[in-house]
């Protein structure tokens, strides 16, 4: 008995139907088990027919399935599917946030101009080697998010590359005006918030500039890194002429307003999460620490995937169909016995004083 | 077509049609048929009896000591002897005999209308010859008991094989078993007869031995039945759903030339073990099939 409320439990969590009174109709599934589709016609003794393992097979799969019939069309009525569920799937790699700038400063070439000729935008060159970057790490789960007056969440995580990939494709689109860093990490920090088994997670920081990081916001930044552990790694495409996040200008002129990029660095260090950044400053430079941030990230994952819901009705119908199909051909098959002194279309058992006219009178009528 | 027994009125369909063959009742002529043992009884008849009689088929002479009867001296026979002794011819006295039919009327004679067909046909037929012969008939039909309303008495009354149709037109045969054939061979008449056992013989052995056991004193003429359509006139292909006729059974068989030569096959060797049955008890079967053969029949019965 807890066997069989087990096995019920089990299917209804995974199965669902839209009508479930439609189910009750799957009583009917007995009439094919009690009547066949064929007349039946009589013989004197069953005896006389040799024993036969095929047609009693036959026999046997007919009975099923009109059975079967019955039973796909109610499923396919009730409408059958199976719920959204999640799978557990193995992987190596990380969990993966792309952090992409869409500041307008992004349009411009390494030279912090328009780009002309043979010239790459930093974007486009951030696109062209991300996309190269998510086609060497296929075990990975990546989500996307970009920002810049406000975060924007473009992808969840996600393993099906092929949306990661479009995604990195639209990087290039025309900018807009502001980089607002602090919270398009608090985005990214977000993306795990649902995050519970032990990956590695790392968040992929690609930008071109920074911007103050507000108070309020830094706290925030804080909690989520406290929360959520995770590697923080910053491909900081340097324009020429930009300063460097890593050297120390002289005193007086370090602070937020004239330096934010070094601030952020140095905000970013203080948050007590693994942090690496990396400048880049060619199209060369951002391939090497792409490489770089592909040699750290690799330790197995396991992650759930949500598969949506599916609608199993027409499968239903096409088994009932076939099903159908079946016992047509079989009853289009169907011969009948042709007994003495019987028009053809005699029944084996007919009653008695049924006459039937003998070939001689047919003529003659 | 409903039954046209008591149908004066001539229709399209060539009118005097009577019973399932449609073979009018005028067409059969009655056949002679002869017995290879000499019946009992007193009654006049066709059939050379025991005793002396004064005349019909001759059967010996005998010296007029030992009968003394002067009217049958053989002049001729008596002057050949060299002895001088006066012979006189011996006649076989011409005696009835009880014909009587047994009309299994279990379920699986309902298959192709046998009963209401081909067995009415060949009752009449006897019927008629019988009381053409100046015998009596009686017929008996019985499933697993004695059907009373197929049942009629010995008589020799003229239209006999009519009524005798007219029971079978009606017999609705059914029921399983034939044990009512026991109780038919307890009414059969003390004196010898020959007897027709009409059926199919797909009774257990065991149940025919003790059928013919009860028939032990009668002269039987095992009348089998059988169908083409279970046999030279099965499907080659197809799916057949059979139901047994008796026992109500169904099963699906898909019909293939090696089945149906399976089939046909085990139809011989049953018609094989039930020859032997009968040659052990030295009866002669007639095979009755998908129509009444009446010359056969009429070979059949003047071999005796």
């Amino acid at each position: 008995m807890s066997g069989a409320g087990g096995t019920i439990e089990a299917l209804t969590r995974n199965w669902g139907v839209d009508y479930p009174l439609v189910l009750a109709l799957a009583v009917l599934a007995v009439l094919p088990l009690l009547a066949g589709v064929f007349a039946r016609r009589g013989l004197p003794a069953l005896e006389l027919v040799p024993a036969d393992p095929l047609s009693r097979a036959v026999a046997l799969v007919l009975r099923l399935a009109g059975a079967v019939a019955v039973l796909a069309l109610v499923l396919g009525l009730a409408g059958l599917h199976r719920r959204e569920q999640g799978i557990e799937r193995e992987g190596t790699g990380a969990h993966l946030v792309l952090l992409l700038d869409r500041s307008s400063s992004m349009d411009n070439s390494f030279a912090d101009r328009a780009p002309t000729g043979d010239q790459e935008s930093k974007s486009a060159a951030a696109r062209r080697l991300l996309a190269e970057f998510v086609g060497r790490r296929p075990h990975d789960r990546m989500a996307v998010a970009a920002f810049s007056t406000s975060p924007m969440p473009v992808l969840p995580l996600t393993d099906h590359h092929e949306v990661v990939e479009a995604a990195i494709d639209a990087i290039d689109r025309p900018g807009l005006a502001f980089t607002d860093v602090g919270r398009g990490l608090a985005l990214a920090f977000s993306t795990f918030a649902g995050d519970t088994d032990e990956t590695s997670r790392a968040v992929l920081l690609v930008s071109d500039g920074a911007a103050l990081v507000d108070r309020r916001v830094q706290e925030a930044l804080r909690d989520a890194a406290t929360r959520t552990p995770v590697h923080l790694y910053w491909l900081f495409l340097r324009s020429r002429g930009a300063k460097s996040i890593f050297e120390v200008p002289p005193p007086g002129e370090d602070t937020p307003q004239a330096n934010p990029e070094r601030h952020l660095h140095l905000f970013l260090q203080t948050l007590g999460v693994p942090y690496r950044a990396f400048e880049a400053t060619s199209p060369q430079a951002v391939a090497d620490a792409i490489a770089e941030i592909d040699r750290q990230e690799t330790r197995p994952i396991r992650y759930v995937e949500r598969i949506p819901r599916r609608d199993f009705a027409r499968p239903a119908f096409a088994v009932a169909g076939a099903a159908l199909a079946l016992l047509m051909a079989a009853k289009l098959a169907e011969r009948r016995l042709s007994p003495a002194g019987h028009a053809p279309a005699g029944h084996g058992a007919n009653r008695a004083g049924e006459t039937a006219t003998p070939p001689a009178q047919r003529r003659a009528a | 077509m409903k039954d046209t027994l008591n149908d004066t009125v001539t229709d399209a369909r060539g009118g005097a049609a009577r019973g399932a063959g449609g073979n009018a009742g005028a067409e059969w002529q009655p056949i002679a048929y002869r017995l290879r043992w000499r019946p009992e009884g007193i009654l006049p008849g066709a059939h050379p009896g025991h005793g002396e009689g004064a005349e019909g088929q001759f059967r010996r002479h005998v010296p007029l000591l030992r009968q003394p009867d002067p009217r049958r001296i053989d002049l001729r026979v008596s002057l050949r002897d060299p002895f001088g002794e006066l012979h006189v011819r011996q006649f076989a006295p011409r005696r009835t005999v009880p014909v009587a039919a047994l009309v299994d009327l279990s379920g699986s004679m309902r298959f192709g209308g046998a009963v209401a067909g081909r067995v009415a046909d060949l009752c009449a037929l006897v019927a008629l010859s019988a009381v053409r012969a100046g015998d009596s008939f009686a017929l008996f039909g019985a499933d697993a008991r004695l059907r009373e309303e197929v049942t009629l008495p010995l008589a020799r009354r003229r239209g006999l094989e009519e009524e005798v149709r007219e029971r079978l037109l009606t017999a609705r045969p059914g029921g399983t078993g034939t044990e009512g054939l026991m109780d038919a061979a307890a009414r059969l008449p003390g004196r010898r007869g020959l007897v027709f056992l009409i059926s199919d013989f797909l009774m257990p052995p065991v149940a025919l031995e003790r059928l013919l056991d009860a028939l032990w004193r009668h002269d039987v003429v095992p009348v089998i039945l059988r169908d083409g359509g279970v046999e030279e006139r099965l499907p080659r292909w197809g799916l057949i759903e059979l139901g047994d006729l008796e026992t109500g059974r169904a099963r699906l068989v898909v019909m293939r030339p090696g089945l149906r030569a399976r089939w046909i096959e085990a139809a011989a060797a049953r018609r094989r073990a039930l020859a032997a049955l009968f040659a052990r008890r030295g009866l002669r079967p007639v095979e009755l099939g998908d129509a009444l053969d009446a010359d056969a029949l009429a070979q059949r019965l003047m071999e005796g």
